[in-house]
């Protein structure tokens, strides 16, 4: 066989197995998500957002833990958001090359892939020891310390993108550095950033481990964030591993839910991106 | 007469200019005194000396690397923008010397504008594109804003085309048209001095004319600084013309004679195309 | 120049413009030394074949201006390679004329020959061939790119106007002796010119070369030799000689 046809023939089989791959691992992504909807569907109904968690044995809902797992992520993102731009930011555009850059830089992204479990963990020891209880404070502050490294890695990432060009042009018309960062670095990077917190928003949605350490669970509806609150990913935890067949039917349609949340959020994030895109 | 590169000593301005008896002295608006230029280890600029006259336009022209726009940079300070950059010597504005320490940089900014070679619209609407500078340091009722908005587009020959969209990105319009509008913004805030840094080289032929005819225009009312690659435009838009070449200024004289009789062998060889 | 231009086609085509002028330089002594060769030897033949060869000196002027049109548009020449082709034209342009005289002068030698040789027409052989030499050492100093040999070839022409001055006054009075002498000295009176211009063109050669060298023009004065304009010759005057 001559050198074309060899050639060819690799060819073929890389192809092959490439696709072959691809099909191995969709195939458990396709797995995944029918079992989902297999065994969630079937407990969907609107009693799920009217009743709370209901003893076993009983009918209910999950809207405690939605409530719960709702608040707690808009609290979380309230205090990481603009910590996490805030330093972004600093790394970006301030931290050129320096120590303190740098530093800041490498704790970063230690935390960024830090076990959720020693982030809870250690919530606990600061925060839910001394208050003497859990409480959905604790689980937001939590939450709020797996975003903020997420959002600084993509805001520092995407104020790197906009050209110096840009930031000169400014500074040309004798802008002070601040007034460039704000007006100019942030309206190019505007679109970048807000899918990067997007993005954070959906990898936190789906925490457990800090959860069952901070903000525990709550059987019955409650707004009080100084107390324990109900969340999703602990309920199904709950009522996954019990004996319980309605209590089972609750855990897969909370984890249909939480599923269906992450891919609003990653299709909302991407039509963001294809939005700016279209304007320019 | 031709003079080795080593022995060569910088061109007094009075004689390199050689206005003609008809004319008086031309006025000098920015005086480059013996500057130089390093970042790192690395001299980029050795002991420039030259003048740029008030309304009239300034070329500078050399092979890459030769330190041109490195040169402009300095003019406007915008090289401190980034750490390890260092710049001697003294740049005279009306005799007062921009380069020293105690001097508000943004203010100084604000009196000379600067166009870069890839136009940079804001990411905002072409009026808040303009607006963007007169607002930083004036304030202004809407109406004398908007009258400012409009002379500025007019100025730079672009209101026509978008006085119909001014609430619409700057960055919907086309590459000549950008680049005209960062003219306009630069032009806005009224500055005395316009240093351009290879304007046209990003634009095709019939936007580089454009910008050329607008150059022309705007020298009664600036002292422009151009740096460029394309010697052609060089020869077409100024009436001065430096050559530069491994971060020294070889040759300065009026363009007419720079380009049909330079003194200087480098220069000649360089624009004729035997070398660089 | 020692630099090479980076594009070679460029320095071709400017080596092809300097060939062609030589050759038109070339042409311009052959043509002149065989008309003033035909007055001398009152030989008609050789004075045909100059007339003839006038034609192929104006196709060289010709494709001269075309290469040097193409070179102005094409390569966008500057300063030392602006003032070559500049230069290149406006030789060509005198060497072509320095060509149409000499052919004037074959031509009025055809005419002479048929007439009685006259005493004076020994003068003009004498004229020529100063006028060739400078034809030829304006040529030598474009080839070397020589101005001061350009200069000197300007001041020479000095004396070629005084001959001619002195052409001139001689022609005149022997036209006055003798009326049948008329019709030839009027002839030669012409060639006499025609030589004298030629000697102006070679001027206006070491003028371009000079600027061509020099990027500056020659400013002095020339100094005029020629005070024939001015002259006035009675018949009370002749008498007197």
């Amino acid at each position: 066989m001559g050198l074309y046809g060899r050639r060819r023939l690799a060819n073929y089989l890389m192809v092959s197995l490439s696709l072959a791959a691809t099909a191995f691992g969709l195939l458990f992504l396709v797995f995944v998500l029918g079992t989902l909807l297999k065994n969630g569907v079937g407990a969907l109904s609107m009693t799920l957002f009217t009743q709370a968690t209901p003893p076993p044995g009983s009918q209910g809902g999950l809207i405690n833990a939605i409530f719960g797992s709702l608040a707690m992520t808009v609290i979380a993102t309230l205090v990481g958001t603009p910590t996490g731009i805030l330093a972004g930011t600093f790394l970006a555009e301030y931290a050129h090359g320096s120590r303190l850059g740098e530093f800041v830089r490498f704790i970063n992204d230690i935390l960024l892939s830090a076990p959720s479990i020693i982030i809870g963990l250690f919530v606990y020891s600061i925060i839910v020891v001394p208050m003497g209880h859990f409480s959905a404070w604790a689980g937001s502050i939590a939450l709020a310390i797996i975003m903020i490294p997420v959002i600084v890695r993509t805001t520092e990432d995407m104020l790197s993108l906009v050209p110096n060009t840009l930031r000169e042009a400014a500074a040309a018309l004798g802008a002070p550095k601040w007034k460039i960062v704000v007006t100019v670095t942030y309206r190019s990077a505007l679109q970048g950033m807000l899918t990067g917190v997007l993005l954070a928003v959906a990898r936190i949605s789906g925490e457990t481990a800090p959860l069952l350490f901070t903000a525990l669970n709550n059987q019955f509806f409650s707004t009080d964030l100084n107390a324990p609150m109900a969340n999703l990913p602990v309920v199904i935890f709950q009522f996954a591993m019990s004996p319980y067949a309605d209590w089972q039917g609750l855990a897969w349609a909370g984890a249909l839910l939480i599923t269906a949340t992450i891919l609003c959020l990653n299709i909302g994030a991407r039509l963001l991106a294809s939005w700016s895109g279209l304007e320019r | 007469m031709s003079l080795s590169l080593a022995t060569r000593s910088p061109m007094p301005p009075e004689e390199a200019a050689e206005p003609t008896a008809a004319e008086s002295p031309l006025p000098v608006k920015v005086q480059i005194k013996d500057v130089g230029f390093r970042y790192g280890k690395f001299e980029a600029l050795k002991n420039i000396s030259l003048p740029l006259f008030d309304r009239r336009v300034t070329a500078f022209i050399g092979p890459s690397g030769c330190g041109k726009s490195t040169l402009l940079r300095i003019l406007n300070r915008i090289y401190e923008l980034y750490p390890g950059q260092v710049a001697t010597g003294k740049v005279l504005v009306d005799g007062r010397n921009i380069l020293s320490p105690g001097l508000d940089l943004n203010l100084v900014r604000a009196k000379i504008g600067m166009v870069f070679q890839k136009p940079t619209p804001f990411p905002m609407s072409i009026h808040d594109n303009i607006a963007f500078g007169i607002r930083l340091y004036e304030r202004l009722p809407k109406s004398e804003l908007d009258d400012r908005i409009e002379s500025a587009l007019r100025r730079a020959a672009l209101w026509d085309e978008v006085k119909d969209k001014l609430r619409q990105s700057g960055l919907g319009l086309s590459g000549g048209q950008q680049q005209r509008l960062c003219i306009a913004r630069a032009i806005a805030v009224e500055p005395e001095i316009l240093l351009l840094d290879e304007p046209a080289s990003a634009l095709d032929p019939i936007s580089t004319q454009r910008i050329e005819e607008l150059i022309a225009e705007l020298k009664s009312d600036y002292c422009i600084a151009i740096v460029t690659h394309n010697m052609q435009q060089a020869a077409r838009s100024s009436d001065h013309t430096a050559f530069m070449y491994l971060g020294e200024l070889i040759e300065f004289d009026v363009t007419e004679r720079i380009f049909t009789a330079p003194r200087v062998k480098r220069t000649e060889d360089y624009i004729t195309g035997r070398f660089g | 120049m020692a630099a090479e231009h980076i594009i070679k086609s460029y320095d071709e085509e400017l080596n092809r413009l300097n060939k062609m002028i030589v050759e038109m330089g070339g042409l311009a002594e052959s043509q002149l030394a065989a008309a003033i060769d035909a007055v001398a030897k009152r030989d008609s033949e050789l004075a045909g074949r100059v007339v003839e060869g006038d034609a192929q000196v104006d196709e060289l002027e010709r494709e001269l201006d075309n290469l040097a049109i193409r070179l102005l548009a094409l390569r966008q020449p500057m300063a030392r390679d602006l003032r070559e082709i500049f230069a290149a034209l406006k030789i060509g342009s005198d060497l072509e004329r320095i060509c149409d005289y000499a052919a004037n002068v074959a031509k009025r030698a055809i005419a002479l020959a048929q007439t009685p040789p006259i005493q004076p027409v020994h003068a003009l052989p004498r004229m020529g061939t100063l006028a060739l030499a400078l034809v030829k050492d304006v040529i030598d100093a474009y080839v070397e790119r020589d101005a001061d040999k350009a200069l000197d070839v300007w001041r020479r022409d000095e004396e070629l106007d005084e001959m001619y001055s002195s052409l001139f006054r001689e022609f005149l009075t022997y036209m006055m002796e003798d009326p049948r002498n008329i019709g030839p000295c009027t002839h030669l009176l012409f060639m006499a010119k025609n030589i004298e211009r030629i000697g102006d063109h070679a001027t206006n050669i070491a003028e371009n070369l000079y600027f061509l060298v020099h990027g500056k023009a020659l400013t002095e004065v020339r100094p005029k030799g020629d005070k024939s304009s001015l002259e006035v010759v009675t018949s009370d005057r002749a008498a007197a000689r």
